[in-house]
């Protein structure tokens, strides 16, 4: 079994915003309610979930992008969240991020080259000449020309500028990667060529990923273990395709048989789903997902589940899964 | 040089067919040059059929359907094509008025994206019972009626007391269904669904394409449902056209071109996606990109990107033509279609 690159502990973000006319209200938006997790060496972590549960916030969080509440990020035997701030800048190096959109995180004005060789030069990682060859070198590691370090973002197209996100990322030399939808924007031809690069780069640079996706296929195909989140918590983590296999909470059933399948034969079907995501402002009582959730029981609507680990693999958090009390219905392939 | 498939000949002795575009090129005005965005497609649409129009960003889906209903801005935009046969009366050539009568009438459209598509300042009742007011002979308070059961009809909950709400008020999904109940509001024979579902979560989504499937089914209408995503079609669709760089590359019933997916674009395609229901050991990635628009190559628009690609393909343009005789299958392409290579290179050669 590979070693524990990064375990998350509990980790909480709230954020308060003001909601309301003419009288705002402050409000409480649990976005991470209490996330655990490991990432092994070499191994990419997919993080599962709709729009609005707290997965982005979540990958941001755990790199200190946005300072978390509580708990706590252990990242190879060292504790980020009391790290200071010079210390800090040491980790970074070893903590990189991929965003969805990288035209975004891109300045304009700024050719590639000059972008790629800046983390080098803060870092104090290379002198001007030896960063220009580096980021050669990246260029050409990410599948750009060499001339693309003259020219400016808006040059490029969505896969490409996805390219120059990853380069960026790589400048460092960093051992974890947090990629947040990182193909996401992407039609699907360029979408499999960023997958095939990530894939061979995590294999020349041993890297480890947390891959955060709302795609499953995606997921099944990049990521070696999973966690389903929903509204701020984690539901489900286990081993892929274990998971896909046999889903244990009734959501991550869900999420597999609603996402589509390229196969007419297996498409036709569309499974009774109620409502929609409730938001994260007002959560419901107990099991967030019993408003949604075909199994419910009158347990669900008072009590939050506890945590359940199933083996040493495997975990969920689903009262009718504590109490064996699945009935013939309950999701089973 | 090709023959033309039963199903693009016969038209006007077809009342089955609802739709008929023929060899519609649409053009656009780039920095002074005129460069085709869709060119010279052929298609049909049948009563009650969902036909997907499916491929990756720029490769002319939209605009097709915008060129249908006449909505491409004129300055820049040019429509040109043989006919737009819908219900037996050409749309070309219509004047603005007579379109008016038949958008949002006989032909509606949902985009991707319903916020921007709906009005932020009006209810959303108000804005389903304008449709009514507009184009039916009712007053305010049958058009209202009338829209509270279209709420009704796509699903809205506790729809009556959701009525005077604004678009801000909903969720992506339940703008999505206002979306529909708009469309749907005068009875269309067809609607033009423009990646209706992208923008959602996948629950939503298998949600509204459940309930467009029912609509469907219920009211009789035709769908032309535009996405890039394969899988969506897989549940949606009929009929699929795969489009690449503003040509359909190739059209068949949707069991058919999943079985048997023929040119090389299509099969590229489904070979790249990742699948949630089993493992793919290997991505098979498409190498380069979409040529641009205004460097679009000769020939095959495809040779590029291609394995198979022969030097007939970098010459000229192939036709679409069934896969074998009497097949609804038709694919353009020099390597896998029906033809004699060696013969029509000969000819190409001199």
């Amino acid at each position: 079994m590979a070693d524990t690159l990064l375990r998350i502990e509990n980790i909480k973000k709230f954020f308060h915003v003001k909601r309301g006319f003419p009288v705002a209200k402050t409000m409480t938006v649990r976005a991470v309610d209490g996330v655990s997790f490991e990432v092994k060496r070499g191994r990419s972590f997919g993080l599962v979930g709709e729009s609005g549960c707290g997965k982005s916030t979540l990958g941001r969080a755990l790199l200190r992008l946005v300072e978390p509440d509580s708990g706590s990020v252990t990242f190879d035997g060292q504790d980020v969240l009391s790290t200071n701030a010079s210390d800090m800048r040491a980790l970074r190096q070893r903590m990189q991020i991929i965003f969805q959109d990288p035209y975004s995180s891109l300045n304009p004005r700024k050719r590639i080259g000059a972008a790629l060789v800046e983390p080098l030069l803060v870092h104090g990682l290379a002198d001007k000449r030896q960063a220009h060859e580096r980021v050669l070198k990246l260029l050409d590691e990410v599948g750009l020309p060499p001339d693309a370090a003259n020219r400016f973002p808006h040059e490029f197209s969505g896969g490409q500028r996805q390219r120059i996100g990853i380069a960026r990322a790589l400048t460092v030399g960093p051992e974890l990667i947090v990629a947040d939808e990182p193909v996401s924007a992407l039609d699907v031809s360029i979408q499999a060529q960023i997958l095939l690069l990530l894939r061979e780069l995590q294999e020349s640079h041993n890297l480890s990923f947390v891959f955060i996706s709302h795609d499953l296929g995606v997921v099944r195909f990049f990521c070696q273990d999973m966690a389903v989140m929903y509204l701020g918590r984690i539901v489900e983590t286990g081993p892929i395709p274990r998971i896909f296999e046999e889903p244990l909470h009734p959501y991550t059933h869900i999420l597999r048989d609603a996402s589509p399948v390229p196969d007419p034969r297996q498409s036709r079907k569309f499974l009774h789903i109620e409502g929609e995501v409730p938001s994260a402002v007002n959560p419901p009582s107990g099991c967030h997902f019993h408003p949604r959730c075909p199994y419910a029981a009158d347990i669900c609507k008072k009590v939050s589940p506890d945590w359940h680990q199933v083996d040493a693999e495997r975990g969920v958090a689903c009262h009718l899964f504590d109490t064996g009390n699945t009935g013939p219905d309950y999701p089973k392939r | 040089m090709h023959t033309m498939p039963n199903s693009i000949q016969s038209s006007e002795s077809n009342p089955d067919i609802i739709l008929d575009v023929r060899k519609l090129r649409t053009s656009f005005r780039i920095a002074g040059e005129w460069h085709a965005a869709v060119r010279d497609i052929s298609f049909t649409l049948r009563r009650n059929e969902t036909l997907a129009l499916v491929g990756e960003s720029g490769c002319g889906k939209s605009v097709t359907a915008l060129s249908v209903l006449d909505l491409v801005p004129s300055q820049n935009g040019r429509i040109e094509a043989e006919q737009i046969q819908f219900n037996g009366r050409n749309l070309l050539g219509l004047s603005e008025d007579e379109m008016r009568e038949i958008r949002g009438n006989r032909i509606s459209m949902i985009f991707q994206e319903p916020m921007t598509a709906l009005n932020p300042v009006l209810s959303v009742g108000h804005q389903v019972a304008e449709a009514l007011l507009y184009h039916r002979d009712m007053n305010k308070e049958e058009a209202n009626r009338a829209a509270l059961e279209l709420l009704d009809q796509v699903k809205i909950p506790s729809a009556s007391s959701r009525f005077k709400e604004y678009p801000h008020q909903f969720s992506g999904g339940m703008r999505q269904r206002v979306m529909i109940a708009m469309a749907l509001a005068c009875r269309p024979d067809i609607i033009l669904a423009d990646e209706p579902t992208t923008a959602l979560d996948v629950t939503i989504q298998s949600q509204i394409l459940a309930l467009l499937g029912e609509l469907k089914r219920d009211t009789g209408m035709s769908l032309i449902f535009i996405t890039h995503n394969l899988g969506v079609v897989a549940s949606i669709a009929d009929r699929v056209a795969v489009m690449y760089a503003g040509n359909i590359v190739e059209i068949a019933d949707v069991d058919s071109l999943f079985a048997h997916p023929t040119h090389p674009y299509t099969e590229a395609l489904m070979r790249s996606i990742p699948r949630s229901d089993r493992d793919t050991e290997t991505l098979h990635s498409i190498p380069g990109q979409v040529p641009p628009i205004s460097r679009m190559p000769d020939g095959c628009r495809f040779a590029a990107r291609c394995d198979l690609a022969r030097p007939i393909c970098r010459k000229l343009d192939p036709a679409l033509q069934q896969i074998n005789a009497g097949s609804t299958h038709e694919v353009a392409c020099w390597v896998r279609g029906d033809h004699d290579l060696t013969a029509i290179e000969d000819r190409a050669n001199g």
